[in-house]
Parts: structure tokens; sequence; C-alpha cells
């Protein structure tokens, strides 16, 4: 059994991981600051925050010996005898010199930065620098520039850490971002007519812990306190990123990344990063439509619910075919429930998975140890990422579901082949995807082929124009449930956004129908029903996921990996906790 | 605090007698006070009222009246579109929405897009006026706000800068030193 002592204390260390001084004293509850090191690159330790005082213990006699000068706890290995002092006066001073340092050039404009409020200089100046600033001569004032159409670079706020050279060159492996210059005239810089504009760029705004990378789409717009953070999952591919939703007043403002070890790492990519704009469209539905003597009229949403149950009920009673279509952008929780309902009217109704939209080709980076890396990766476990071409969250989830009530999964390709040979009475068909993708060719087939046509969308689309109901559903910002993954990797989420005027969460819509009069509807107790039904989703037993997802199928205990804490930089949490919100 | 602690010093009033409760002797006393005021209306002139609206009453410098948006020598607004002073609000009335600015403002790069108080809900606490880096927004001796409707009392950026043209030469802008700090050149040893 390895222990280290740190800060005069002794801890056991975890087996089987290597971990550096600063991961060793996170896990055991002392924060060594830092800038350059990220778990995910190599560590080059330049920035010189982290210093401390090191030495080990001779394991038999017992004597401790220091190393003369302090050294970076990025590049030192905790393991058996390692002796370290963070909270020594030599160590403190050192911070506040280096503190002094970083900001001799570093202009005092934090109150037009849009990093203010989750700024590594900010946080670190009140908690480990000083007020004192001994530079006199005048500040270098190094240039702002645009390095893509996304993001904008100001050079002056940079501390030179080249986090996002080192994602460029060993993640990406793209080596857009370079340093150019020497000593107090380094800059970052992109080479003359080549761009940051690989899929992941936009990373580097969230590694910069400074104001210097910066995000145009969400330049000035917002700041950072007044955004509620909201733990979700990106809908825009079957990856199932762990995103955080940040919202103010009734708007999604940006996505962030959220560590998952398992599915997404520490990035997202950028098609997913701007997917945060489908929930801001001011032109989705917002209301229940109803056909009446040929005209779409406008109703509210409890009548539209009873018109909905009482015509497929009449349906049923009179023998007519049911088929519903489910949507990959459904939660497995709505998927249950609608696949429930719809089994409930009748055995013999046919459920069919809803149109799976595929984008070109998945594309996987593959970071290794040795590619682009260039300082120490012995603390570096590199992890894939993957964009899937399957352009929606849950297909497999869904399909789990359908396995369970019926059997087999009814491809949408198939359900349309099959619409237009045999009689349906009824159709509910559920899309809500992050575009309307129904084509005029499939809605006039729908349309044409059945006498009753209920359709629940958060978009206008021609086959909404043709339905007979429209159910205005949630957009995958105003819903919670679970999604998942690629891997069949279950992971849940929160709901960002409160349903917009005139709109109902699916969930709620699918309990009325079901009759659960129950309000409000969490998702988390019909995942815990959906546990003691289906036993692919028995690692959901209670409604509760483990904090990486697990995956469909298996034990709880086997899915998880790495560790089990969610690593995020600590300027980018909120530090402050009540801070008030923004009317 | 308990009823029951022990700390607690119970105090009962004072029992009166027949003459003490008549309270004669505090009817007089009053009634010098109001003597003494009227004598000194009449005489001495040291009455505090004024007779609004004919006379305008003129308030003290710290008076936290209506907002007013400053100026630089430019022209130009001086808000930076911080908003720290719609975070420090307590009545949440400042709705700033910030733009980058124009390539021809080199010193600046984030202004105001736009700018709007509504004075119904604030509740001229000043801590606006705090908060401010650049000593952009400032309340003013205007005091006698009226309005017809509650649009008219929302206001938005170009009415709070003509609050500026119309009481700049009553009251000066408090401070005017550059918006952004120059570093200090004191020298202080790094610990005591």
């Amino acid at each position: 059994m390895a222990t280290m002592i740190l800060n005069g204390q002794e801890y056991t260390l975890p087996d089987n991981e290597k971990l550096n001084a600063i991961q060793a004293a996170q896990r055991f509850g002392v924060e060594i600051p830092y800038y350059c090191w990220h778990p995910a690159l190599s560590v080059v330790a330049n920035c010189r925050m982290c210093e401390i005082e090191v030495g080990s213990k001779d394991p038999k006699t017992g004597e401790i010996k220091m190393i003369p000068k302090m050294v970076p706890g990025c590049q030192t290995p905790a393991r058996d005898g390692t002796v370290l002092v963070t909270n020594s006066t030599k160590v403190k001073d050192h911070q506040k010199m280096i503190m002094e340092f970083l900001l001799l050039n570093h202009p005092l404009d934090c109150p037009v930065c849009d990093q203010a409020g989750e700024c590594g200089l900010q946080d670190y100046s009140y908690e480990y620098g000083q007020a004192n600033h001994r530079f006199v001569e005048e500040r270098n004032v190094n240039p702002r520039k645009d390095v893509s159409d996304l993001i904008q670079l100001n050079q002056d706020r940079c501390i030179m850490c080249t986090r996002c050279v080192r994602f460029t060159r060993e993640i990406t492996q793209t080596s857009e971002l370079q340093v150019t210059r020497r000593g107090s005239h380094a800059e970052i810089d992109i080479f003359p007519g080549i761009e940051l504009d690989n899929p992941l760029a936009g990373n580097v705004v969230d590694l910069c812990p400074v104001g210097a990378l910066l995000d145009k789409d969400f330049l000035h717009k917002q700041r950072v306190w007044f955004l509620a953070k909201h733990d979700s999952i990106c809908a825009g591919c079957s990856t199932g990123c762990n995103i955080s939703a940040e919202e103010n007043r009734g708007q999604l403002w940006r996505f962030k990344p959220r560590y998952n070890p398992n599915v997404n790492d520490y990035w997202i990519c950028d098609a997913g990063r701007y997917s945060y704009k489908v929930a801001n469209d001011v032109n989705l539905l917002n209301s229940a439509y109803l056909r009446e003597h040929g005209v779409l009229g406008t109703i509210s949403i409890d009548k539209a619910l009873t018109s909905v149950d009482q015509s497929l009920k009449a349906t049923s009673k009179d023998g007519g075919k049911i088929g519903a279509v489910l949507s990959p952008f459904l939660t497995v929780e709505e998927a249950f429930l609608l696949s429930t309902y719809i089994k409930q009217l009748s055995a013999n109704s046919v459920l069919a998975l809803g149109p799976v939209p595929i984008e070109g080709e998945d594309k996987t980076y593959h970071p290794d140890k040795t590619t682009g890396r260039t300082g120490d990766v012995s603390f570096v476990v590199p992890r894939p990422f993957t964009i899937h071409a399957e352009k929606c969250p849950n297909r497999h989830g869904v399909e789990a579901v359908l396995k369970h009530f019926q059997g087999e999964v009814i491809e949408f390709k198939t359900f349309t082949n099959e619409v237009a040979r045999a009689d349906y009475a009824a159709i509910y068909l559920t899309a809500g995807g992050l575009e309307p993708f129904l084509d005029q060719g499939v809605a006039d087939l729908l349309r044409a082929s059945t006498k009753m046509l209920i359709v629940q969308d958060v978009h206008v689309t021609p086959l909404a124009q043709l339905a007979d109901i429209v159910l205005p559903g949630a957009t995958f910002a105003e819903k919670s449930g679970s999604f998942a993954n690629a891997d069949r990797r279950l992971q849940s989420f929160d709901a960002a956004l409160a349903p917009r005027d005139g709109s109902l969460a699916d969930l709620d819509i699918f309990a009325i129908l079901l009759g659960k009069s129950v309000a409000p509807i969490l998702s988390n107790e019909i995942l815990a029903e959906l546990a003691e039904i289906i036993p692919d989703f028995a690692v959901a037993k209670g409604g509760k996921l483990p904090e990486f997802g697990a995956v469909l199928g298996t034990t709880p205990a086997s899915t998880t990996s790495g560790s089990a804490e969610r690593f995020a930089d600590s300027w980018t949490k909120h530090r402050i906790s009540s801070v008030g919100s923004y009317a | 605090m308990r009823l029951d602690d022990p700390n607690l010093k119970r105090v009962s009033p004072p029992k009166l007698s027949w003459v003490e409760n008549l309270y004669l002797k505090q009817i007089v006393q009053g009634l010098i006070v109001t003597g003494k005021h009227m004598a000194g209306v009449a005489f001495f002139g040291t009455e505090i009222t004024v007779q609004y609206p004919e006379m305008q009453h003129i308030p003290s410098a710290n008076y936290r009246g209506v907002h007013r948006l400053n100026k630089d020598d430019q022209g130009r607004v001086r808000c930076v579109a911080c908003m720290l002073c719609a975070t420090a609000c307590p009545a949440h009335c400042i709705d700033i929405v910030a733009g980058t600015a124009p390539d021809s403002w080199p010193d600046r790069e984030k202004y105001p897009e736009s700018f709007v108080i509504d004075e119904l809900r604030c509740i001229y606490c000043g801590m606006c006026e705090e908060a401010c880096p650049v000593e952009a927004i400032e309340l003013t001796g205007l005091y006698d706000l009226t309005g017809l409707s509650r649009e008219q009392m929302i206001f938005d950026k170009t009415k709070l800068l003509s609050v500026f043209d119309l009481t700049k030469d009553a009251e000066p802008m408090r401070y005017n030193k550059p918006p952004v700090g120059t570093p200090s050149t004191e020298v202080v040893s790094l610990h005591s």
C-alpha cells in the first residue's frame, strides 16, 4: 500500500493510477494552483504556478529528505514515500511572486473581459496573489487578432500557458496554433492564412485559463455570473457528450463540455457547441393545433390531448390499426410511456423507429502518447473522441424500448413502405429533432394512407401542416430524461429551460394520455419503473445512474472507469455559491 | 433571545401619582418647543420648508435622484457595458445589451447597445453608481420625476444621456479619471 505525506499528514494513494502531485493533492482536498497543466495534455511546466516543496521519505530509516529548490507539482509523481508541502511560507511567497509576474503585462480590463467570473487570474490573484504591483515600466500591449471566424485572440491577456497550442498538436493533431517570437514578445498565432478551423477548435476557448481566447459567438453577450448551469447532454449526435447548458432569461447562451472519461473526455465538437441555437428559435411550435372542417386551428393543449385520446381509443375500438413512430430524439422514459400507451390501446399496434438522420461519416480523434506531444506524458491517459455521423442522441435507447415491446425494431423506411401497402387507421408520429427533417414526399404518403394523423414536434414542418392534430413537444433543452449513446451508455440529464409558452414536455404529454394524474411527472421515477420492467435497463435501478452513466444490459459496478470525480478547472466552477440571478 | 433567559433584565414602568398622570409638565414642555419654532419662523427666518413649486428645493450634493449616463470628452457614452451595475442592483431594474465597440473607438472593446433603467422599479439606493468602474452612471439631484405612463418611466440610453446634458452644468461629474486604472507605483515589500 503506497502512502504519501502531504502537509505533514499521511494519505494512502489509489492503486493502478498514476497521479501527479496536483491530482493527488486534489483527491485529498488540497488545492495546488496551476495554469498550464491539463490532465489530457502533456506536462510542460511553464507557468510555474504549481511549484511546491517536494521530498521523499526513506522507506528503511524513515528519514525525510527535501529537494532544496521548489519543483512543479504537475511534473512530480505521487508515489510511495513522496513528501509534499504546499502550505509553507516559502510556497505561498512563491505563488505571490508568480502571480505578480504573470500579471506584469496583463491589462486591468476585467470589467469588459468575457472571462471575468471564470478567470484563473482573478481567482488565483484573490486566493494566492497579492495586491501590489512593482512593475512601473510601460506594459507590452500585444494585438487583438482573429484566429478563425469563431474565435478571437486577445493576445494582451495571454499568459503563455500554451494549453491551446498543445491541444491543437496533441488532441486534434492539426497544429494550427504555435508560439511565435521569444521572451516577453512571445505570442500565440496561426500560420498566415491557415485558420484554426478544425471541428474541435472551440475547445481552446474552454482550455484558456484567462480571457485571451474568446468565442465570438458568446463575445460580450452575457456576464458569466448571470448564467445558470444545467447538466445536460448534447443532442447533436449519438456520442452523447456531457455538456453544461448555460441559460439566462429563458434563453440558452452557450454550451460548455463536462468531463466524462467514457464518452467525450474533456471536449465537445463545434457543431454540438453551437447547436444550442435551435432551442432559442422563436419560430418553434407554440400551440396545439386541431383540424376542423379541413382547417388547422389552434386549440388548448388539454383539449388537444383529450381529442387525441378519444380518437385513438375510438380507432382501437373499431379495430383500426394504429402505428406510432418513436423519434430517436425521445428520451428512453418518453419512449417507454408512449409505447406503453400505444400497446395498451391495442396489442396489434405497430411501433416504429423514427427517421435516423445520418450526415457524413464518423470522425474519431485518436490522441496517443507520442504524436504531437512535447512534454512529459506519464500522467496522460489518451482517450479517443468521436463525432458520430448519426445525428440523433438516443437511437439505441429507443431501440431497446421497442425491442422489449414488440421484439423487433421496425425502421422508418420499412414502416413507410408498409404504410403505403397496409391500412392504418391512425398514425402517431413524434419528431422533436434538432432540425426539421421530414420531406414533403413522406409527409404526403403518411397523410394519404391514414385517416388520423397525429404529429408531435417542435418545428413547423410540412408534415405538421398536413396533420389532424399537432402537439407542441419539448426541445432537447426543455426536457429531462436519459439518452443511450452510440456505445449504449445510458446517461441522465436535466432540463435547462422551462417549456416554452404553449408547449408541454413530451413526458407530460404521454403521462396525461396514459391517465397518470400525478403532477409533475419526474423522469427519474419513470426511469425507475422502466428499470423494473425492462431487463436491459436494470442498470438504472431506482431511477439513479452513476455519475458517468452506465451501459445498457450491464451491472452498474462494472461500468465506471477512471476517477469518479468530474474534472473541471477550479476557475470554471462557481466559487461564490450565492450570486443572485439576473432578473 | 428566549423569555426565560437568565440574563434578561426585567424593567417595569414607574408608578405615577395622580398629579403626574395629568402630564401637565410635558404638555407645557411641548408647547415651549412649538413656541420656539413659531418665534423662529416669525422673527428669525429659520423655516425649513419651501413653497414648492413656486420655490425649488435644492437637494444636498449626495442626494440620489434620477440616473444619468455620463459622456466622455468626445461625447461618447462612458459606459463599457460591464454590467456590474446590473449585478449590484438589488431591484433588478437595469437592463443592458452589450455590443462590440465600433472600430473607430480604439480605446474601447465593448459598449452598451442598449441601456435601460426602469425608474419605477429602482429604489434609488445608489449601488449602481458605487459599482461602476468607469464612473459612467451617476444619480443626479433631479427629484421631481413624473410621467403619464409606466412606459414613459422606462428610461433608455438616449434619455439617460440627455439627463447628463441637462444636469452636467449644475452637477459636474464627481470623478474624471481615466477609465482604466494606471498601475500602482508604490513599492511595498512582499511580506513584512
